[in-house]
């Protein structure tokens, strides 16, 4: 039974997969990797600061005077997709601040009326209040998922705060106007959670079933990763945020245009959507195994980025290309802080 | 039929024709019909996203067994077309349980085995529940197939959600617009994921895919994923079926049920959890390797099931 649901599933990701055009040049040096972190090992100790509408727990490592890198993590996902990336970064002299989302592990909203949103405008204000919390002026803002989307917002909308930016799968506001229009039906099938999500069965099965759902998106979209339960479940504990549910399916549904935005974010979202170029310095990563976003060459979104910006192929690489290829994360953010 | 020479197979050129036509209830109705008029009638009723080309080795095989084979396209498919430019294009269980025996009174059939699966099989299951006395017997792929609406909300498990991706894409209009331009990349996927053991060619799915270019198959086939889950209205001329749905009513009538070993969406079973609807005798039966689309996979199979019927 069992054998013909994984069968299905991988035929998703072939279909998927199979759609892969062209792959730009390589990582030379993916094989000489360097251990990564023990699966035991935690981002550890948290810090905690009020931040517009949360309360955000992060993680801190590296130099309180080092060159800034803010790194944002994706669904469904949390900090430690950064765990080898953070200890990178530190090591080479930057002041890395790697927060949780709303939604996610210990971040929390201060109001109890605030609207749970997960919407694109809401995930980049709060970097911008983290970073006006923590006093930092200007950073380089790297993330994937829904952390990239959120790095490409705030660098598009606030650019004199952004030194440079790093994202896997290129420009990532989203396009709500077009959010109607069909792809091809290989690529839809592999959205079967944003579509579930939609209906109050895809939240009930949200709320039950948070850490089998994400799972399952882990090795759809990460075919070519090994991870291991102990690698899972320190990333899962993230999903019993109690507004990890709320947060999630609205992030779904708004960007369909099926539920209404946070009106606080209403100026923001407005201006998000001429989709308004990236000029600061930018490097794009794609994972070549990535099983949801697969890799491109990055012509097609090179229109949206006006500044300097360099785009790479990760080989072997899913759509968790830093916890997957932290040395390629990490290399892409030094660049970007030495440039 | 030997275990070890299975028949031969239809070639994918091979049409079901000529086709007839009808009007019954709210449909012109086209239908391929094969065997002596005066043998035990069998419907047989085709799935999402299918046609009657799924039972193109099942006819003949019944038919020279003396049966009397009526094979009709459902509302939204082929050559069917809807009388009323009016009529809602709905696609839910009591309008095909309804369709079955307005199609059986225009023929003046009295009783038939009703036999189908997916789409099909419901509509059997809603004509066994509701009509027990047209209904000689019931072969159903995938047990007892009417929809619970009232607990379409509860979740099934995340691996079961997964292949469901299609329903759920239908709910939005992103999923109208993408089966209406892509029908046949959906059904190829569909396919592919439900059978994963069958090695069907482009001419096989090119017969079956022009049914999809039906007026009404977008709208009937959206509706029928919405209806299903509660988010559309059903037509109110079978609210009354309906309710009587709603019940969950048990089928009284000799059944045979049968699923594929290698079903992609819906897992086979050992029948257990279905038995309380199944009141009469019934038999259940997994068929080694076959998916989905079980009468075209292994029509054997499922010719053997209709005669067993029709001999008890």
């Amino acid at each position: 039974m069992s054998d013909s649901i994984d069968r299905r599933r991988r035929l998703i990701l072939g279909a998927a997969l199979s759609g892969v055009a062209s792959r730009a040049f390589a990582q030379a040096d993916a094989a000489a990797r360097p251990a990564g972190a023990p699966s035991s090992q935690r981002m550890e100790p948290l810090h905690h600061i009020d931040a517009g509408p949360l309360n955000i727990g992060y993680y801190e490592a590296g130099p309180a005077d080092g060159p800034v890198a803010i790194l944002l993590h994706g669904f469904p996902y949390d900090i430690h997709s950064y765990v080898d990336v953070a200890a990178q970064l530190a090591a080479q002299g930057c002041r890395v601040i790697v927060p949780y989302l709303r939604g996610f592990g210990a971040t929390r909203f201060r109001d109890s009326t605030t609207l749970r949103s997960g919407e694109q405008a809401a995930l980049a204000a709060d970097v911008i209040a983290l970073i006006d919390a923590l006093g930092i002026r200007r950073a380089v803002i790297a993330g994937h998922n829904w952390g990239g989307r959120a790095a490409c917002v705030a660098a598009a909308l606030w650019p004199e705060r952004c030194t440079g930016m790093v994202t896997v799968n290129s420009y990532l506001v989203q396009d709500l106007a077009r959010a109607m229009v069909p792809i091809s039906p290989q690529y839809e099938a592999a959205l079967w959670y944003e579509y579930y999500f939609q209906i109050e069965r895809g939240r009930a099965g949200l709320a039950a079933n948070r850490r089998e759902i994400a799972r399952i998106l882990w090795e759809d979209w990460s075919p070519d990763w090994d991870f291991d339960d102990a690698t899972f479940d320190r990333a899962a504990a993230a999903y019993d945020n109690p507004d990890f549910v709320d947060v999630v399916i609205h992030s779904y549904r708004h960007r369909f245009g099926l539920a209404a935005g946070d009106p606080q974010y209403a100026e923001l979202q407005r201006r998000l959507a001429p989709l308004p170029p990236i000029t600061v310095p930018s490097v794009t990563l794609d994972g070549d195994a990535d099983g949801v976003l697969p890799a491109s060459d990055g012509r097609a979104s090179a229109a949206k980025f006006t500044g300097r910006r360099i785009h790479r192929v990760v080989q072997g690489a899913g759509h968790n290309v830093p916890q997957e290829a932290p040395e390629a994360f990490a290399a892409a953010v030094m660049e970007l802080v030495k440039a | 039929m030997t275990e070890n020479a299975p028949a031969p197979r239809a070639p994918s050129s091979k049409r079901l024709e000529p086709l007839r036509t009808v009007d019954a209830g709210v449909l012109n109705i086209a239908y391929y019909e094969a065997g002596p008029a005066d043998g035990p009638a069998v419907m047989l009723m085709h799935g999402f996203p299918y046609d009657i080309h799924s039972y193109v080795d099942v006819a003949p095989q019944l038919a020279a067994q003396g049966c009397r084979v009526i094979v009709p396209y459902l509302r939204g498919y082929g050559p069917t077309r809807f009388l009323d430019p009016a009529t809602p294009r709905s696609g839910e269980q009591a309008a095909m349980g309804a369709d079955l025996m307005a199609l059986m009174d225009a023929l003046h059939i009295q009783r038939a085995v009703f036999a189908g699966y997916d789409w099909g099989g419901r509509a059997a299951c809603v004509g066994a529940a509701l009509w027990p006395e047209r209904c000689i017997g019931l072969v159903c792929v995938n047990s007892y197939l009417i929809q619970d609406i009232a607990r379409a909300m509860v979740p099934a498990r995340p691996e079961r959600e997964v292949p469901l991706w299609y329903q759920y894409y239908f709910q939005l209009e992103r999923g109208r617009a993408g089966l209406a331009a892509n029908r046949r990349g959906i059904t190829k996927i569909l396919w592919e994921q439900w059978s994963p053991n069958w090695p069907f060619d482009e001419a096989c799915l090119e017969r079956t895919a022009v049914a999809h270019d039906n007026p009404d198959y977008v709208d009937v086939v959206i509706h029928s994923y919405r209806h299903r889950f509660g988010l559309a209205d059903g037509d109110p001329r079978y609210a009354d079926i309906q309710q009587r749905l709603a019940a969950l009513p048990p089928i009284t009538v000799l059944a045979i049920t049968l699923d594929g070993g290698g079903d992609g969406v819906s897992p086979a079973t050992d029948g257990r959890s279905t038995a309380p609807k199944f009141t009469g005798r019934r038999v259940h039966r997994v068929v080694p390797r076959a998916g989905h689309n079980l009468p075209q996979e292994e029509p054997e199979a499922f010719a053997a099931a209709v005669m067993e019927l029709i001999k008890a």
